[in-house]
């Protein structure tokens, strides 16, 4: 298979590292001499703490240089996919599962060195996490940032000046909060929205939000009954309840419009008064808007004694399978997880390391809101994307139908029209399960 | 008031009529770029304020600044330049000869392969570009200049172009007379029609310029390295996972216009004005 | 005899001057778009090392899609308003513009920009203006006593949207276009024709029209291919939150990128990026047709 990028000179280098790394069988030390690894990143904010990490994995492993790559996340993931299969893709890359369960399901990754496995298993990560990377009994990648833990994000200047006490512990405070809340001018205008929810646009983000609420309701996208066999997990109340929730919120309530300025930017400028975000969102108002008088609490529950449900999207990185430098990458890349390197990729990004031995309390001293993403309430339920070739496609052709439905009328006030319309996004979901052959 | 007089104060109103539309749309076309041009002075504060407002309260500079700090764009602008150039070259010189043969001459074959030249123009890049890729990868191409030159060294529009132009601009007995007097071929092409085709190997030529320069998707699937980006593809280092650094986009998108406006005006007289028609009779 | 073989020659000649050109094509465009259609008839996942053969399988499930049928709606839609405004928008402008002096190249320059500024910070910059609150479209409106509008969010009228910002960029593309073969009407024609008292409506009617009829093709043809493949801008407005309905403007292209992209199915969207191609030199052809030139014998 063709080598790496790099020049002609650099491949009979690499040829030498090889060769010595052969002799060397046994261990995994990167003592091969001049090793060049390529790293590619989705995620250009965070190509600052790749380098800054590799740079001190440097200092102690002389002859390991580094070249870096990053972009957009859509263009990382039209790269990869178009250079790993065809054997010109980096060492080392990260990318979320929505791509990564594709080069699983190719032999494009290989399962984790016996070591590498078992550091993962070493406790440092809690169970969820660890079976998040685990597929058919083996372990791929390692975690390297916690992509979601999605939160409410509450205004409090707005709440006191609403005369709420704090924030919502249930949806139907929420509601209530929320009528509250936002702000209508005399033509009749939305000037400030009650709740930020996404309500147009198009792809999987609107169905992750939407699944913010179906989860609560006691819903999910899609169900497993065993091995390869899913299907649609809403066809039922919680389901009709989660879709009657946005066409209310948008049609009877008013407590949210797709006119008005959404997300992390309306929020941080005082459009909104309340978000379900992840934590970036802290890094954005520290930059826009550092004087926002806000805090962050746990998803509500749907109703008292329904617990609050939290979604966890641990990002992993992973070693190309066809990589000549095998070894001194997963090498580095158990250096890049480590407690230190999730401490840097917080300060500098605000994105958090998934990893349980990091110690928070500088952080939270600074910026007390990231306490709900760092250490949320005991009694919190997770729930994590299904790992699966068609969940992409069920949640983005489902986002393609909730966009139209929210703002649809004949849904209104009409408990057995929104059941029919769940009932059709259902089959529409259960189809693409059996067009894949995961349905059952 | 005299005839005279009504005539004249009539075509005076049509005429700041006329000014009047022509300005109205004119703020119309340069609106969306006054925004980029003062989002890319404002700070991030500033960008993110409800209600929006257009021109900066506090301008900086520090985008601008920052751009050449978060990144080499100055290798990043030269790249885009040295492809853009290169590009354009090679289009209008393809151009020029395709078209010209297409328009001038008949042959066997003739309307079947300007139509599969045209053709090409219509399949989205987006489906085919995986295959390129491919074969790049098997002559081991990925990551080099050449490759991201490669599919822009000929443009169908611009073939297209020059054809249309030819076939109008040019009669057939200007053509004749040369032969008659007894001129080859080449000596028609290179003395005839080229020299008459000023305005549309200019017009060819910013286009291809502008085509050239916008390029992003190949130049972001083949090169592996820093090095070898151009701006479009620089620019994203300022598109995060959920936001963006909408200051630095815009100072880099704003530097990126500059060359192309400057390429523009060097070549309008050339693409709009007339040339002397030289040896036409009336 | 003699005539053939100076045909022949001729013919040689042409080929041999087109050889380079055509070579480059065949390498860099009809090949990959080859590879391209033989796949369409593929079950071709890009990353899969196994594509078994399904003949027109990617056609017939193409064809019952929802979100293509959708798709090829919006793109045609699009496609017919943008084309026909920019043309009819176009054409007079250039006529008006067509005279020398500073303030034709000041209008020349400044209608010609939207065509080089960069198309994705230009989509953020309409998302703006197109804003329902404190956009300058509805600020521009409520002078004239309208209520504002829903540009982006209101389902009915994103693709109108979408379609007003095709316009702006491309009108500057066909206005210099048509200056070009403005400029090329030898004036010897136009002297004439006032001389014979002819009114400048008349004049433009029946002396310049016909003669910038390989030029009106040029601009209808290049306008309709690149209406069909209209990408970016929708891609840019549809991502984010503050953005159309997806499926209020899903346009074919999107669709390919999508379908290629993200579900990784490159047979089907090989399948419909050729659909879209037929289509498209369709109307091409048509166009030929219609624009057909009496060609010198």
């Amino acid at each position: 298979m063709s080598a790496l990028t790099g020049v002609g000179k650099l491949r009979r280098r690499d040829a030498l590292a090889l060769a010595g790394a052969a002799a060397l069988a046994g261990t995994r030390s990167a003592r091969a001499a001049d090793t060049k690894l390529t790293i590619w990143t989705g995620y250009p904010e965070i190509q600052p703490v790749y380098q800054a990490v590799a740079a001190e994995y440097a200092k102690t492993h002389p002859g390991v240089t580094f070249d870096f790559f990053s972009t957009s996340l859509r263009e990382a993931e039209q790269k990869l996919t178009a250079a790993v299969p065809t054997g010109t893709g980096p060492d080392i890359f990260d990318i979320g599962t929505n791509i990564s369960i594709n080069f699983i399901d190719n032999q494009l990754i290989e399962p984790n060195p016996p070591d590498i496995d078992a550091h993962l298993k070493s406790g440092v990560w809690g169970k969820f996490t660890v079976d998040f990377f685990t597929l058919d009994g083996k372990t791929y990648g390692l975690p390297f940032l916690e992509g979601s833990r999605a939160s409410m994000y509450w205004n409090k200047a707005y709440f006191q000046e609403a005369g709420l006490s704090g924030p919502p512990a249930t949806f139907p405070e929420l509601i209530e909060a929320a009528k509250k809340l936002v702000k209508i001018d005399s033509q009749g205008r939305m000037t400030r929205s009650g709740i930020s929810l996404r309500l147009s646009g198009q792809g999987s983000g609107i169905g992750e939000k939407f699944r913010y609420i179906l989860e609560a309701a006691g819903g999910s996208l899609i169900e497993q009954k065993g091995p390869g066999k899913w299907h649609n997990g809403y066809d039922n109340q919680a389901g009709r309840d989660a879709l009657g929730f946005y066409v209310d919120a948008v049609q009877t309530w008013h407590i949210d419009d797709p006119k008005v300025p959404h997300d992390a930017d309306a929020f941080a400028s005082g459009a909104t008064a309340m978000l379900f975000r992840e934590s970036w969102v802290i890094g954005e108002i520290q930059s826009k808007n550092p004087k926002l008088d806000y805090g962050v609490a746990p998803i509500p529950a749907w109703k008292a004694g329904m617990p609050r449900m939290m979604l966890l999207q641990p990002e992993g990185v992973y070693v190309n399978g066809q990589s000549q430098n095998k070894a001194a990458a997963w090498d580095f890349v158990k250096f890049l997880t480590n407690a230190r390197g999730g401490m840097k990729l917080t300060e500098v990004t605000g994105w958090l390391s998934p990893r349980t031995d990091i110690d928070w309390k500088p952080l939270l001293a600074k910026t007390p809101q990231f306490e709900v993403f760092v250490a949320p309430p005991s009694d919190i339920k997770y729930y994590v994307e299904p790992v699966l070739t068609a969940f992409d496609e069920v949640e983005s052709r489902l986002a393609d139908r909730l966009t139209a439905s929210y703002i649809d009328p004949s849904l209104k006030g009409n408990p057995d029209a929104i059941a029919a319309r769940i009932h059709d996004m259902a089959q529409q979901t259960d189809k693409i399960l059996k067009d894949a052959k995961l349905y059952g | 008031m005299t005839n005279a007089q009504r005539r004249l104060l009539r075509s005076r109103i049509t005429s700041v009529l006329i000014h009047g539309v022509l300005s109205l749309g004119a703020l119309f076309m340069l609106l969306p770029m006054v925004w980029m041009v003062a989002t890319s002075f404002k700070l991030p504060g500033e960008i993110a304020v409800w209600p929006p407002h257009l021109l900066p309260q506090q301008p900086t500079w520090a985008n601008y600044s920052g751009l050449f700090e978060a990144a080499p764009f100055l290798r990043f602008f030269g790249n885009s330049v040295f492809i853009a150039v290169a590009s354009t070259a090679s289009c209008v010189v393809t151009s020029m000869i395709a078209g010209a043969v297409f328009a001038k001459y008949r042959f066997p074959g003739r309307g079947v392969l300007f139509m599969l030249v045209l053709a090409t123009a219509i399949v989205p890049f987006e489906a085919y570009m995986i295959p390129l890729y491919i074969e790049l990868v098997r002559i081991h191409w990925i990551n080099t200049y050449q490759a991201i030159i490669l599919p822009t060294l000929v443009m169908s529009f611009g073939i297209f172009l020059v054809r249309q132009h030819v076939a109008s601009a040019i009669p057939d007995e200007l053509m004749e007379a040369a032969r008659v007097d007894g001129a080859s071929e080449s000596w028609t092409f290179r003395r005839v029609l080229v020299p008459l085709s000023g305005n549309a190997i200019a017009a060819v030529g910013i286009f291809a310029f502008i085509q050239a320069w916008a390029a992003f998707i190949w130049p972001l699937l083949v090169a592996n390295n820093q090095l070898l980006f151009n701006m479009e593809v620089g620019l994203t280092a300022f598109q995060f996972r959920f936001s963006a650094d909408y200051g630095k986009l815009m100072a880099g998108s704003t530097l990126s216009t500059v060359p192309m406006l400057i390429v523009f005006l060097l070549l309008r007289r050339r693409i709009i004005e007339n040339m002397a028609l030289t040896g036409i009779k009336g | 005899m003699k005539r053939f073989r100076r045909h022949a020659g001729l013919w040689v000649w042409c080929y041999a001057m087109l050889f380079p050109v055509l070579a480059i094509y065949a390498y860099v465009r009809i090949y990959p778009i080859g590879r391209s259609v033989q796949l369409s008839f593929f079950d071709w996942k890009l990353m899969a090392r196994v594509r078994p053969f399904i003949g027109w399988d990617n056609y017939t499930r193409m064809l019952g899609d929802e979100n293509f049928h959708i798709a090829i709606w919006n793109t045609f839609v699009y496609s017919l308003a943008t084309v026909l405004l920019s043309t009819v928008i176009a054409l007079p402008l250039a006529v008006l513009l067509a005279r020398r002096g500073r303030a034709s190249a000041v209008y020349q320059t400044i209608y010609f920009l939207p065509v080089i500024t960069p198309l994705v910070p230009m989509s953020i910059a309409w998302k703006w203006i197109y804003d329902y609150n404190y956009g300058i479209l509805n600020y521009a409106l409520s002078f004239v006593g309208i209520p504002p509008i829903a540009w982006l969010t209101d389902p009915h009228i994103a693709l109108w949207a979408l379609v007003i910002m095709g316009v702006w960029k491309v009108l500057g593309y066909n206005l210099v276009i048509f200056l070009v073969g403005i400029r090329n009407i030898p004036a010897p024609y136009i002297e004439a024709a006032s001389l014979d008292g002819a009114s400048d409506l008349q004049t433009f009617w029946h002396v310049t029209m016909p003669l910038l009829r390989p030029i009106v093709l040029y601009v209808l043809v290049t306008s309709t291919i690149n209406a069909f493949n209209v990408f970016t801008q929708v891609y840019v407005m549809t991502l984010g939150s503050q953005a159309a309905p997806g499926q209020a403007v899903r346009v074919l292209v999107y669709d390919i990128y999508q379908n290629a992209f993200q579900y990784f199915r490159m047979g089907y969207a090989s399948a419909e990026a050729v659909t879209l191609t037929l289509i498209v030199l369709g109307f091409t052809l048509i166009q030929f047709r219609a624009f057909r030139q009496r060609e010198a014998a």
